[in-house]
């Protein structure tokens, strides 16, 4: 029996089926279209301009590896003309992140690109550590959660960069897609199809991965023999998002469409404008300049937690009441420092960064 | 890039499940006696349940009955038509046939918690029962028609009984209601409408394409005969259980577009006096869980008679929604309320511009160059600066490239979900090329009109399907 060839090319033999086209095609023709659908991702949807300063948040795992890479490529074939960057939170997890983090040292050595890193430890005065032994593994994704996103605004403030780009693939946007709509959170579900999001107060940030198979990047990193460093947190015990990702590999096995048709419907439906008006309006933290939209932003209310000793203040109703009951935060509490949104086009580099050799 | 949500490591860690009994024992409403029903986190006695779901059947169907639903209720209830339910012989529809048959043809008594002193009158002039019979393509199924008549011949002498079978929806001899108000029908198909109905399934790719396929012929059907009983109303007994199902598995098919017809749609037809005429499609029970369809059924000995449902098993994302949002009511009560209110804050992006052809519901066009943008499935997809691998010739290519999309093909009046149903492979399975696939007597005639302004033969019509009827694994 000959070998079946490429559904693409029709010339060389077939080795490999697509898992989000099933079609079988060869590995040279597999790296064009994966790395042409990401540069048709970003250029349908004007991500870039020439001269723009690109922060990759980079975990070491293999999103945030192969986007590296692919960042790095299509910058150069294209010329799109950026400044690429990587950039690291180091959560401060013995065991998970300290030999994640050695993944990025070795991506900077090979992209030649210069990283960053920042540690909740320097900017909260906490560890996952610490917090997970305060907190218990209960909630604590929500601490780590919301410190990671300003840690990582924070970070790309001091590297004065326009933009940051993470690795958010097609499946984790179709399992947001389905979490937000089982747990009700409009807000979220109104925005979490958006290829670029960007606020008042903080810098623009894009999912060039929006519409790539978890499997397809998996798929890219073997073939092209990329380093990277796969294992779950330690600390992962959200058991409801557990459930909608095994649901949504139960669908993508029936049909493997089915995460380009969760993205599709999340992309044709939007929040009603009478909902939006209920919403609440954003506005600064009185604490540390971050968007909130409340007076005090989610992660300086969880540092105030923490650092009363009161962590789930943080968290419910009930004990923040408790903690206000006590009084206003003493002084010697730690506080996040202060957030300055870069200037575009004016970058200013407080901290210095780690420059690969020969640059 | 999501670095958590390992399920293995710690099951429930953070998402706390509350008591099923918030305070105590004690009915919520009357407070004296002893609950024997917990509905979410509250705890209700028997006598308290019937005004209960009576109320909230009645608050989820009568502001859409009056034709204008500005119109205060009080000022009384008075639909444009008659009524049509649709029946499928399961709990939903049938503890719905037993509330419309207690609370318009036979009301009680007042009871503690009614809302209407005077006693309701009936707002249609004829109340119709219909049943979707699919018997023919559920290899061994009995046909439960005769069972489901004699449930809606016990409940009312009042209600009409009528009986459709699944394959009526490629008849064009036996359906000369359907005729009339299509207008005509063109088709040179000699086969029986059972064998059409069956080439049709079988030329469906996947199990889930099969499933929402009978889904959607059955609702097209309900539609269709509504229109025949000359019906303003077409009630469905989807409880708030079955709405939630199927809001998710619509989502997972692409078909956010129409999330707001899974709740509430209103179908637009001209009679045969081509006069605009509108079909309501309300869900009475979309505030009432499966759990208190089954108490009701239960206290009030209604016979169930079943339902036929078609599954695909783990290869059907509408069963696999069905396990997984069963299971999550299971752990997580809130569930399944939280999914149908979610859904009911959002709205489509755009207007509508059009119908699909098969399932009639609003469509957006660009679809087809939605999927083209995202996924590169042929080098004649590629622009002029994407430059492919070293090995490719394009030049010797260019005669096998696809066909270009024609605008007028029938792709193009198609939703994303059904265009998706009809083109999306299966990582298992095989399906044989067809050449000749029957189609839906509504969609023969809407394209026969599309033939009429674009001269697009019945040939042309086949060869442009012919894109989508796909040999699986090349």
């Amino acid at each position: 029996m000959p070998p079946k060839l490429c559904a693409l090319c029709e010339a060389a033999k077939a080795t490999l089926r697509r898992p989000k086209t099933g079609q079988q095609i060869c590995r040279e023709c597999f790296f064009f279209v994966f790395e042409t659908e990401i540069h048709h991702t970003i250029t349908e949807a004007k991500l870039f301009k020439p001269g723009d300063r690109v922060a990759i948040g980079a975990s070491g795992g293999k999103d945030s590896t192969v986007l590296a890479y692919v960042m790095k490529t299509l910058n150069e074939r294209y010329q799109y003309g950026l400044e690429l960057f990587l950039l690291s939170i180091d959560e401060g997890i013995t065991g998970y992140r300290d030999d994640s983090l050695e993944t990025v040292k070795r991506n900077q050595q090979q992209y030649g690109m210069p990283l960053k890193i920042l540690s909740y430890d320097e900017l909260y005065g906490w560890t996952m550590d610490s917090i997970v032994a305060q907190v218990g593994r209960k909630n604590n994704c929500t601490f780590c959660g919301v410190f990671r996103r300003q840690a990582l605004d924070r970070g790309a403030a001091t590297l004065g960069v326009d933009h940051i780009v993470t690795g958010h693939n097609a499946d984790d946007i179709a399992e947001t897609v389905l979490m937000n709509i089982m747990r009700g959170d409009i807000a979220r579900l109104g925005r979490c199809t958006a290829i670029c999001t960007e606020g008042e107060d903080t810098i623009k940030r894009s999912k060039p991965f929006k519409y790539a198979y978890e499997k397809e990047i998996v798929m890219y990193a073997y073939f092209k023999k990329l380093d990277y460093f796969s294992t779950e947190c330690i600390y992962s015990p959200d058991a409801y998002r557990g459930h909608a990702r095994a649901f949504l590999k139960d669908l993508e096995a029936a049909r493997p469409s089915a995460i380009i048709d969760i993205i599709h419907s999340g992309e044709a439906f939007e929040v009603k404008d009478e909902v939006k008006a209920s919403q609440r309006v954003q506005r600064t933290c009185q604490r540390c300049g971050y968007m909130s939209s409340n007076p005090l932003c989610k992660a300086c209310t969880l540092l105030e937690g923490l650092e009363r000793g009161s962590a789930e203040s943080g968290l419910t109703d009930r004990a923040r009441k408790k903690l206000e009951a006590e009084g206003p935060a003493p002084d010697n509490v730690r506080t996040i420092p202060f957030f300055n949104k870069p200037v575009t086009g004016n970058p200013r580099v407080s901290i210095a960064v780690e420059i690969p050799p020969g640059q | 890039m999501a670095s958590c949500g390992n399920p293995d490591v710690e099951a429930d860690a953070s998402m706390t499940k509350r008591p099923k009994y918030d305070r105590n024992k004690t009915c919520v409403k009357c407070k004296l006696q002893t609950g024997n029903i917990v509905i979410r986190h509250a705890v209700y006695c028997k006598d308290c349940f019937f005004p209960l779901m009576s109320l909230r059947f009645r608050r989820t169907l009568e502001p859409h009955i009056n034709p204008n639903p500005q119109q205060h209720r009080r000022k009384g209830l008075k639909a444009s038509g008659n009524l049509l339910i649709g029946l499928s012989g399961g709990l939903g529809s049938s503890v719905l046939l037993d509330l419309i048959q207690k609370t318009y043809l036979s009301p009680r008594e007042r009871q503690q918690g009614d809302q209407n002193p005077n006693g309701i009158t009936c707002p249609w002039s004829k109340i119709f029962v219909v049943y979707v019979d699919i018997s023919g393509i559920m290899i061994g199924a009995p046909d439960k028609s005769s069972p489901v008549e004699q449930f809606v011949k016990r409940h009312s002498t009042t209600m009409e009984y009528i009986r459709v079978k699944l394959e009526d929806a490629f008849d064009q001899t036996r359906s000369p209601g359907l005729r009339k108000i299509l207008l005509k029908v063109l088709s040179s198909s000699t086969c029986s409408p059972l064998v059409s109905l069956k080439t049709y399934i079988e030329s469906l790719p996947t199990q889930t394409a099969i499933s929402s396929a009978i889904q959607a012929l059955i609702r097209v059907l309900l539609l269709h005969t509504a229109a025949l009983t000359h019906s303003s109303h077409l009630l469905l007994g989807t409880s708030l259980t079955s709405l939630s199902i199927s809001l998710i598995s619509s989502i997972s098919q692409g078909g956010g577009y129409s999330i707001r017809e899974e709740t509430q749609e209103e179908w637009t037809y001209r009679n045969q006096d081509n006069i605009e005429q509108i079909v309501r499609v309300i869900r009475p029970l979309c505030d009432v869980g499966m759990k208190e369809c089954a108490f009701w059924a239960w206290w009030c000995g209604l016979k169930v008679v079943g339902k036929h449902r078609y599954s695909g098993g783990r290869q059907d994302i509408g069963a696999l929604t069905r396990d997984f949002i069963m299971g999550l009511e299971k752990d997580y009560p809130s569930t399944v309320s939280t999914i149908a209110r979610t859904c009911n804050k959002l709205t489509t992006k755009g207007g509508t511009s059009m119908k699909c052809l098969i399932c009639q519901r609003p469509a957006q066009s660009g679809t087809q160059d939605w999927k083209q943008n995202i996924s590169i499935r042929s080098y004649s997809d590629i622009n002029p600066e994407d430059v492919p691998p070293g090995h490719v010739n394009l030049a010797s290519r260019a005669s096998d490239d696809l066909p270009p999309s024609n605008p007028h093909s029938i792709a193009s009046s198609m939703c994303y979900a059904c265009h998706t149903s009809w083109t999306s492979k299966s990582i298992r399975g095989r399906i044989t090329k067809q050449t000749d696939i029957p189609l839906p007597v509504w969609l023969k005639i809407s394209s026969s009109i599309s033939e009429e302004r674009r001269q697009i033969t019945m040939e042309s019509m086949r060869n442009t399907i012919d894109d989508f009827l796909l040999d699986s694994d090349s």
